[in-house]
Formats: structure tokens, sequence, C-alpha cells
């Protein structure tokens, strides 16, 4: 009995050590109980478990593929918050993108590929290529702003964020390109009776990128960067090349987010898409846990952040609260999760 | 006014900063207030100015006793406390930093634009300066600036100003403004307490001295019955020379030469040169441009003039990195601010710098990262539970070993300390006094930058002491004492040996 007594005081004493002092723990933690909740809501009024089950699993691949493209682009925007930094342009940057590629690929007459007769594969590999290209070439742009320019990363990108939205809408008024239908596997290709293509191009990014953190010397120095700039710099990190680094594998991503995208949906309307992610990328990276001041964090912690979120929205939908007072949740979430963080740096 | 502070006692932890001290001051006379950083004059002052409290102790203000509670207490008891960082903000007008949370309003509820400007006027007739009210604080130099505050605490009818070292940042011309003011104020029967290191400018103006040393008052009296010479000793102290470690070793090439080096006004025409195998000493007080002039060999400031010579060839360093590559290593003082990265561990503290030179097939190779480190770890004793720990785990010593290994780990032919025992405790003091020594022998170039008179005179073979941002001379050897440096570092001459001992005393 006593044995029994005793593992039970264990196992209460080190799940509140870890919830306190391991914050991957705590927010798995939360992430379970809503994912618990979530499995309640949908209820149990089925034949068996299987159709339970497939239920279920549906309503969570749904999440998580309509959250894919905030979570490609939430892993870039911890890198960018580690280091110190802040990138409010990912939406325009992702409307950019999404544009260029559509009308690369577009099928009608205006169509810049198919006037150069290119169709077909070749087609899509290019405007992908290219997609990616000037994802890269977008982030540098905002990196130089901000290293060479000096420009804090809060007003460059709230430049370039009205930029890029701005001249997209403008060239793209009145033209609706249309995506050839064998684009559209990229994302919808099913494997059961699942369409999981864009939940695994986020998996196999965060993989990635949770290899670059923290095994690459461009992965730590980030962190030494965000952590103390000054000792970085003395320390013979050059802090210039690697901030616009940062912002240049955000393009990237963002680039990606916007050719999955583009391939989900087949559609892209350029006032509102991609609007919102910015502070919805925020907000993931500081759920999972990353220091807004700089320098801890981890792409764990955000992939858990965006699912805690998704699902979070999922369940205020399941049940029923009025889609006004959703956001108001979401907020509230930031809000708790950062007092969280604070209180555990004061025990 | 008279101000009298009796048998003050002031402990910060273990560390007795204060020990019974006894001080006073009359109105209308300038008492110089000496010692050595770290002898508790900051404190003294700091609890005078209600900054910090004493553990027990009085003050009196003409026989009353008071209690200061917060800093505004001090200020309505007619204490006015001039920092050294300068507490103006350079974006508002004269009349708005001297009318801070004291601004005059009209009966509207706005401010009272003429008759706040009328009111300093007023106060800047009576110091005798001529500052236009509506000027803004960024366009004024620096000797107007400490002079705004001390309107300012004039201005809240303070019968005694606190100056902390008020000089430091002046030029020749703007510090004569300020002794002018201080004349002035003098006749008019305020009361001064002169914090400085400069003991020329001590003798010049001050009419009393009082001398802190480790907490204790050791000298106290009038300054027209001294010398510097005298002020110095009293600050050292007289039994404090502790045996040299200097060892006598083969000395190399020369490995770097700065010619004529010049960076703003940060120093001027600055010529040192360092072998292999040598310890060079840099001193001088606070701001006199060491870390400055090492900072630019660094590559930190590089709209310097003239040459930086390595190995006999001229080069000119664009960056940290660069200055890396090319075999200078640089501890840079403030261990908190410029030498740890409080969110990597110990490891990635004390590797940060080789990161490139660990990688195999893309990755920091994690077991060649672990035994580079342990190589220092053991090279260097420095004492750790596992090398995953925060570094904020690690005592001041060790946390100041990791940073000197990092240096190592980038095998430097020349390694620059600032400040290197900075925040140490004495037994890591000696380790690391060790560590310089060994390294030296193995034929690297050293050059030490210390405001400790004693840490140079005990590891370097020869020092270089700079005041203003200039050399004012070489000791080496039995010219190698604190007193000399003092002198030199306060403006004055090297005493040769032999030379009449004591002045008038």
């Amino acid at each position: 009995m006593e044995g029994i007594k005793d593992r039970g005081m264990q196992f209460g004493g080190w799940f509140k050590y870890n919830w306190i002092n391991n914050l991957l723990f705590s927010t798995a933690i939360i992430l379970l109980v809503m994912l618990v909740l979530q499995a309640q809501a949908l209820g149990f009024n089925y034949d068996s478990f299987g159709d339970w089950f497939a239920a279920w699993s549906r309503n969570l691949t749904n999440v998580l593929r309509n959250n894919a493209g905030i979570g490609i682009i939430s892993l870039g925007m911890t890198f960018v918050i580690i280091s110190g930094g802040i990138d409010l342009a990912v939406g325009s940057t992702l409307v950019a993108v999404g544009a260029a590629i559509m009308v690369l690929m577009d099928t009608g007459p205006k169509g810049l590929l198919g006037q150069m007769g290119i169709t077909g594969f070749p087609a899509y590999v290019l405007a992908v290529i290219i997609g990616m290209g000037m994802g890269v070439v977008l982030g540098e742009l905002t990196g130089l702003l901000i290293t060479k320019g000096k420009i804090p990363p809060f007003i460059a990108t709230l430049g370039t964020m009205q930029l890029f939205r701005s001249v997209t809408q403008h060239f793209m008024q009145g033209y609706n390109p249309s995506v050839p239908r064998e684009f559209l596997p990229l994302a919808s290709f099913r494997i059961g009776n699942l369409m999981l293509m864009p939940i695994i191009y986020w998996l196999i990014i965060a993989v990635v990128m949770y290899i670059v953190a923290t095994r690459t010397v461009f992965g730590r120095q980030v962190y030494a960067i965000g952590s103390n700039e000054r000792t970085a710099r003395l320390s013979g990190i050059n802090v210039i090349r690697v901030k616009r680094r940062v912002y240049a594998l955000m393009g990237f991503l963002v680039s990606i987010a916007a050719i999955v995208q583009v391939a989900r949906i087949g559609s892209m309307d350029y006032a509102n898409a991609g609007s919102g992610y910015e502070l919805d990328a925020i907000a993931a990276v500081i759920v999972g846990g990353t220091s807004f001041a700089g320098g801890k964090g981890s792409m764990v912690g955000t992939v858990l952040g965006v699912m805690i979120i998704a699902v979070m929205n999922n369940l205020l939908n399941l049940w029923g609260v009025p889609p006004f007072l959703r956001e108001a949740f979401k907020g509230a979430i930031v809000i708790a999760a950062v007092l969280m963080q604070r209180k555990e740096k004061e025990l | 006014m008279k101000l009298e502070m009796l048998n003050i006692v002031k402990s910060f932890g273990a560390n007795d900063v204060l020990k019974d001290v006894n001080f006073s001051l009359e109105g209308g006379e300038v008492c110089a207030l000496l010692g050595e950083n770290g002898a508790g004059k900051s404190t003294l002052m700091n609890i005078l100015g209600a900054v910090v409290k004493a553990d027990s102790g009085k003050i009196l203000i003409d026989g009353e006793e008071k209690h200061f509670l917060k800093p505004l207490d001090s200020l309505d008891s007619g204490i006015g406390f001039i920092h050294q960082d300068l507490n103006l903000i350079n974006d508002l007008a004269v009349y708005e930093n001297m009318f801070i949370t004291h601004e005059i309003k009209k009966k509207n509820g706005l401010l009272d634009i003429s008759a706040m400007c009328d009111r300093c006027r007023e106060v800047f007739q009576r110091m005798d300066v001529d500052i236009d009210p509506k000027a803004m604080v960024r366009d004024l130099d620096a000797s107007y600036k400490q002079i705004v505050e001390i309107a300012r605490a004039l201005m809240m009818e303070a019968k005694i100003i606190i100056m902390d070292e008020p000089t430091t940042s002046l030029t020749e011309p703007e510090i004569k403004r300020v002794f002018a003011m201080m004349e002035t104020l003098k006749e008019q029967g305020v009361g001064m307490v002169f914090i400085s290191h400069k003991l020329k400018e001590v003798i010049h103006i001050c009419d009393r001295y009082a001398v802190l040393r480790d907490g204790d008052m050791v000298a106290e009296g009038a300054v027209k019955e001294i010398t510097v010479n005298d002020l110095a000793k009293f600050m050292v102290g007289h039994e404090v020379r502790t045996e040299s470690l200097q060892r006598k070793r083969e000395l190399g090439e020369e490995v770097l030469r700065g010619e004529n080096m010049s960076f703003q006004r940060c120093f001027k025409d600055v010529n040192f040169s360092v072998r292999a195998g040598e310890v060079l000493g840099f001193t001088g007080l606070l701001g006199d441009g060491r870390s400055e002039l090492f900072r630019t060999v660094f590559g930190c400031n590089t709209d310097y003039r003239k040459g930086i010579f390595l190995n006999g060839k001229k080069v000119r360093v664009k960056n940290p990195k660069h200055a890396l590559n090319l075999g200078i290593g640089y501890l840079p003082r403030d261990r908190k601010e410029n030498g740890i990265i409080k969110d990597l561990n110990i490891l990635e503290n004390g590797t940060v710098v080789i990161w490139p030179k660990l990688v195999r097939r893309g990755l920091i190779h994690r077991s060649l990262q672990q035994k580079e480190f342990g190589e220092k770890v053991k090279g260097l004793r420095i004492k750790l539970e596992k090398s995953e720990d925060p570094i904020t785990s690690l005592s001041g010593g060790n946390q100041q070993k990791v940073v000197l290994a990092k240096w190592l780990s980038a095998n430097p032919k020349i390694l620059i300390l600032d400040n290197p025992t900075q925040g140490v405790d004495v037994g890591a003091k000696e380790d690391i006094y060790d560590i310089i020594l060994d390294l030296a022998d193995q034929g690297m170039a050293i050059v030490v930058l210390s405001s400790e008179a004693q840490e140079i005179i005990r590891v370097c073979d020869r020092a270089l002491v700079m005041y203003h941002g200039e050399i004012m001379g070489e000791v080496s050897g039995e010219v190698m004492t604190e007193e000399n440096i003092m002198r030199l570092a306060t403006g004055g001459q090297v005493k040769q040996i032999g030379e009449g001992e004591h002045g008038r005393n």
C-alpha cells in the first residue's frame, strides 16, 4: 500500500515539477486536454467504434489541414522572434507569391508560362520554383531594410506588409487566373480517405526546422543573437548576415505556405487571403513558449502552439460559441500563455 | 547649513562596504571624497541621497536627525545629488528638464511656460551663467548639462550638492567653466561634495578632503596642507603591494603594434607594441579610453585613424569576425553585458566562436564540441556539474573562465583581456592570473586592461598608463608602483627611484 501511495506522490511531484519548469510539457498537457474535450464535443453517437474513429480523424485532419499554412509560417516566425525581430508582412507576402504562381500557371490566354509555350508538368515545377525564389527575395528585401537600413523590424515589415498587398491587388484587378486542375493534387492528394498532404508538408518542415534550430551553426547563432546581440557580435558572429537569412528563410516558408494554399483552394482572394496570418502566427509562437524578448523558444513548442489554437477554434465551433466571440478566446489564451510563462520565471 | 553623517555602517551581503564611517560638511566649503573604485564613496553618497539605506548610523542636518526614505526626502532636506551619468532628458528643453515633476501650471491647468523660464533665468543669474531656458538639452555641451543639473538642485533650494565625478566627461575649458560656477556657489554658502579621481583638480578646487579605503575613513584634513602624492598614497594605502607574479621569459617577435591611433574623442595618437610572450598592461581611470582603444583593435570601431600592425603588416580590422580570423581574441569588460549569452548553456557559451569549425555534414558535431570544451574545462579548472546547465548557474569566476575558454578555443595569437577579474572572487582571481602567465609562457601576446593598479603590477611585464585618451607614460620593473601609476593616471609625472620621498605631510 505504502509503495503505491509513494508512487502516487512521486507522480504528483513529477507532474508539478514539469508543469512549472518544462514549458513544452505544460503546453503538451493543455493540447491533450483540448483534444479530449474535442472528442467529447464530437459526441459518441456512432454505430461502431470504427465510425466514431473515422468521424473523429476526419474532423482532426480537417482542422490541421486548414492550419497547415499558418503552421508553416509559424515555424519561420519562431526564428524571427527568437532573433529578436518580428515580421508583420507574412500575410501580404503570401498573397504576392500566391498571385505570382497563379499568373505563371494560368491556363487562360494571359498565363505567363502558357504564353511562352510552357505547359503541363514543367510549368508547375517552374511556377513553384519561381514562387519560392520570390518568397526568398521578398524576405531578403525585408532583411536588408532591417539590417542595412537599420529600420526596426516592426516598422519595416509594417511598410512591406502594405506595400506587397497593395501592389498585388493593383496588378490583379479584374484578372482571375484559373489554376490547372492537375496542380491541385499537390495539396488534395488523398491518402486512404484523408487529405493529408498539407499536414505532411508542415510536419516535414517542422522536423527540418527543429534540426536547423538545434543542430546547425545558423540556428544556434540565431539564438545567440536574440539573447545578447552585443556578445554575439563580439563573438565573431556576422549578425547582419544571420538576420538577413532569418528573414529570407521566413519568406521562403511563406512561399511554401502560398503554394500549398493555392493548390488546396485553387483560387485566391487578393484582398483578404492571408490577412491576419501574421497575428495568428505570432500568437501561435507565443503560446508555444517562445520569448517575445528573443533568445528563447522552440520549434516543437510552436507546432504545439499552432495545434492548441487550431483545436481550440474547432472546439468553440463544436460548442456553438458565436463566431464573433471566438476571437476573444484566442486573445485570452495568448495572454494566459504569457502569464503562465511569467509565473514560471518567478518560481 | 551643516551636514554630519555619524557611524554609518553598510554591507551588501557578506561584503562590508562601509565600516563605521563619519563624514561632515559645512556650508560654503567644497570637500573632496576620495578613494579607489570599490572603496565605498558611491555607497556613502547614495546613503546621503537616500538611494540606498544604511544598516545603521545617523544623518544630522544642523544638529537635527533626519530619516530619508526616498530620494525626494533627501532633496526636500536640501541635498542635491548630481549623478555621474547625467539625469537630463535630451529631447526636452532646459526649462522642462529643470521643472520635471514640479511643473508650474496656470489656473486652467496648462503649463505656465513663461513663469518657468523666468524662474530658470533667476537661478542661472544667481549662478552667473548664461543659458537660454528654451534651448534643447541635446544642443548643450557636457559642461552646461552639468550646470543645468546643478541649477535644478539649486532651484529646489539645495544647500548641499553632491557631485559624482563631474569632470570625467568634460574637456579643459568645460572643466574651468564648472569650477568657476563652483566658486560662485561657494561664496553663496552652498556646501559641495566633490567625488573625483583627478587629484590635481581636487587640490585646485577643494577646501577639505576625506579618503575612504575599503570602507574605512583613513584620512581627513585641509587640502592646503597636502600634495597630490600624499592623496595618492592615502588612497592606495601603504601595505598593499603584494608579491609580483612576473616570470622571466624569452620574448618573441612583435605581434601587435598600434601607431598614432586616434578615434573620435575617445583616444588620440596612441602608440604601443606587444611581443609574443609578453604581458602588457594598460591602466588608468574610468573613461581614459583604453577600452575604446582595444575595442577598435578588435574591429568594433571602423573609422579610426592611423594604423594597426599585426606581425609587422598593416591591417584594417573590419569587424570582430575579421579580428577573430586574424588571430585576435578579446575578452570584453562587463561579463553580463558582453561576455555571456544567458539563454545558451555552458557548453555553447564556451564554444560559440568555433561553431563553424565544429560542423560535420552540415550539423554541429556534438561530441567534437564536448571534446573541445572538455579540454578547456580541465585546463582552466572550471568547476561545473553538467556542461548543459545554464551559464547563469555558475559562479562569477567560473562564468569568466567559460568566457576565457571561448576565446582560447579560437587559438588566438594575441589575447586582449579587459577587466578580466571583474566580479570574480579571490580564488578565481588567482587562477585567472595563473592562466594569463601560463599563456604568455606558451608564447601568446597578452594585453591586460585594468583600473586596478595592483592587478597590473602583479601580472604585467610593463604597463602603459592612460589619461584622457592619451598615454601618459610607461612603467615597468621597480618604477611600476601603485603610487606612480596613480600619479600618471591622474595626469601627473612618474617619480623616479631615489627622488625625495614624501613632500609635506
